[in-house]
């Protein structure tokens, strides 16, 4: 019999399982549990290219078209005037404090504005000059520099407490305003305490000017004279200074500052996380190669051993 | 495929493997048994991807079928000393001359697994190998062997 008739004779035969086998996997195969859905690698990619997609795709398009410019302003305007007439009446609103004419009060303002070139800086001082002057004011002083396109100015200007709030809505024209504070201090207090302390000097002098003259009389007459002159020039002070308010202002070009940007594309995030990948895939390269080889070699040794104990088993 | 599909498909292909394997029809009934039962348990590591369900059978099946190996090889050097091994009145397949049925008792546990795989249940020489645990070329070379002594014992029956 030739080798080809031996095969066709071995694949002519046919092994079938006896009954009470079958039905013995039968009653196996019936305890099965439902097939659970597998996740395979061809699934997995069907829900990870769209994630992936979709994350890629938000990376790219939540971050900035185009980068921000390298010119920071640090001073923002705290408003900016669209109209003269309107930042006049915004200016003189912002300085309405009330003003009781029986009182006197010590008025005090600070107003910062923005110019937009260090040439208006020196306009607006001339221009506060002449505003101050035109309301009956001085200005008491005046303090400007500049440094190339950088430009500070800082007046003290004098100007009647009556025609304040006019005054200011003019100044707040000069630029835009950045900061503006305003305090008023009620002097009729101190006045009035004053005036009764003169009054009671003056009391005690004319009952010292009756008493009969000696030294010591008139020592006490003449400390009381210096006394009494000394608190009508602080209450004439007081009133004067309070019969004109104290407005410093302050002008000056936005403080412009260089910022040193780097230039990161949109994808600069995976790419640091990549580095990152790399340089940890290098360091458990390092580390895990030797390991792994060694298992690799106690695998492949467990495998000979089996293998031959197989072999001897199945006399092959 | 679901398991219940896989073992009404393949129960014939592995129970002839086992009884071609065995040499042992009682044993292969057994072994038939617990492979489907090992395979149910592991039937959520099956991977249609990297083979059939009937190469995975075998598989199972080989692995029982060696611990079977084993445990009478224990078995044996037991009782050898008491008596001697009861010869058994064994036929591997319907149509078999019974030339050829002494030809394959005569062949080792091993070449008959490898003939079972190639010629009775037809796997090609990649799903045998991976069944086997070794390369194609062995598995080939391996069947030639057992072919040629199946040869040469029909000629001598002859």
């Amino acid at each position: 019999m030739s080798q080809r008739d031996l095969v066709a004779e071995l694949r002519a035969a046919h092994v079938d399982a006896p009954p009470e086998v079958r039905e013995r996997v039968r009653l196996i195969a019936a305890g099965a549990p439902a097939p659970p859905r597998r996740i395979t690698w061809r699934r997995s990619l069907v829900v990870l290219v769209p994630v992936a997609a979709a994350l890629a795709a938000t990376v790219v398009f939540t971050r900035p078209a185009k980068q921000q410019p390298t010119v920071l302003e640090l001073s923002k305007p705290a408003r900016i005037a669209p109209n003269v007439g309107a930042a006049t009446d915004k200016a003189a609103k912002a300085f309405a404090v009330p003003s009781p004419t029986n009182r006197v009060q010590k008025y005090e303002a600070t107003l910062s504005l923005r110019v937009e070139h260090a040439g208006d800086v020196s306009d607006g001082v001339k221009r506060a000059l002449r505003i101050t002057t035109s309301f009956g004011g001085y200005s008491s002083s005046v303090h400007a520099e500049t440094h190339g396109s950088r430009a500070v100015a800082n007046l003290k200007l004098r100007i009647p407490r009556s025609r304040i709030q006019e005054a200011m809505a003019k100044l707040a024209q000069l630029g835009t305003i950045t900061d503006e504070n305003v305090s008023t201090v009620d002097q009729t207090a101190l006045l009035n305490t004053t005036a009764r302390e003169i009054t009671r000097l003056q009391k005690q002098l004319a009952t010292l000017r009756t008493e009969p003259k000696s030294d010591e009389n008139d020592r006490r007459i003449a400390a009381l004279v210096t006394r009494i002159e000394r608190l009508q020039r602080g209450e004439a002070t007081t009133r004067r200074n309070a019969h004109f308010a104290t407005v410093s202002l302050h002008l000056e070009t936005p403080l412009v500052v260089r910022v040193q940007k780097h230039e990161h594309g949109p994808l600069h995030g995976v790419v640091v996380a990549l580095t990152w990948l790399g340089i940890g895939a290098i360091y458990a390269l390092a580390i895990g190669a030797p390991v792994g080889l060694l298992f690799v070699l106690i695998w492949l040794g467990v495998r000979v051993v089996r293998r031959r104990r197989e072999n001897a088993l199945l006399q092959i | 495929m679901t398991f219940q599909q896989a073992a009404e498909a393949h129960l014939d292909d592995v129970y002839g493997y086992l009884t071609w394997f065995t040499s042992d029809r009682f044993a292969a009934e057994d072994l038939t048994a617990v492979t489907f039962e090992r395979a149910l348990r592991l039937w959520h590591r099956f991977d249609p991807d990297r083979g059939s369900a009937r190469t995975w059978l075998c598989q199972v099946a080989r692995t029982v079928a060696l611990d079977h190996f084993r445990s009478e090889r224990r078995r044996a050097r037991r009782e050898e000393l008491a008596a001697a091994p009861e010869a058994i009145d064994f036929r591997f397949a319907e149509g078999l001359s019974p030339d050829l049925e002494s030809a394959l008792a005569r062949l080792t546990a091993g070449e008959r697994e490898v003939v079972a795989l190639r010629v009775l249940l037809d796997l090609d020489a990649g799903a045998a190998a991976r069944v086997l645990g070794i390369s194609p070329t062995n598995c080939t070379t391996r069947l030639n062997r057992a072919l040629k002594k199946l040869e040469e014992a029909l000629h001598v029956a002859a």
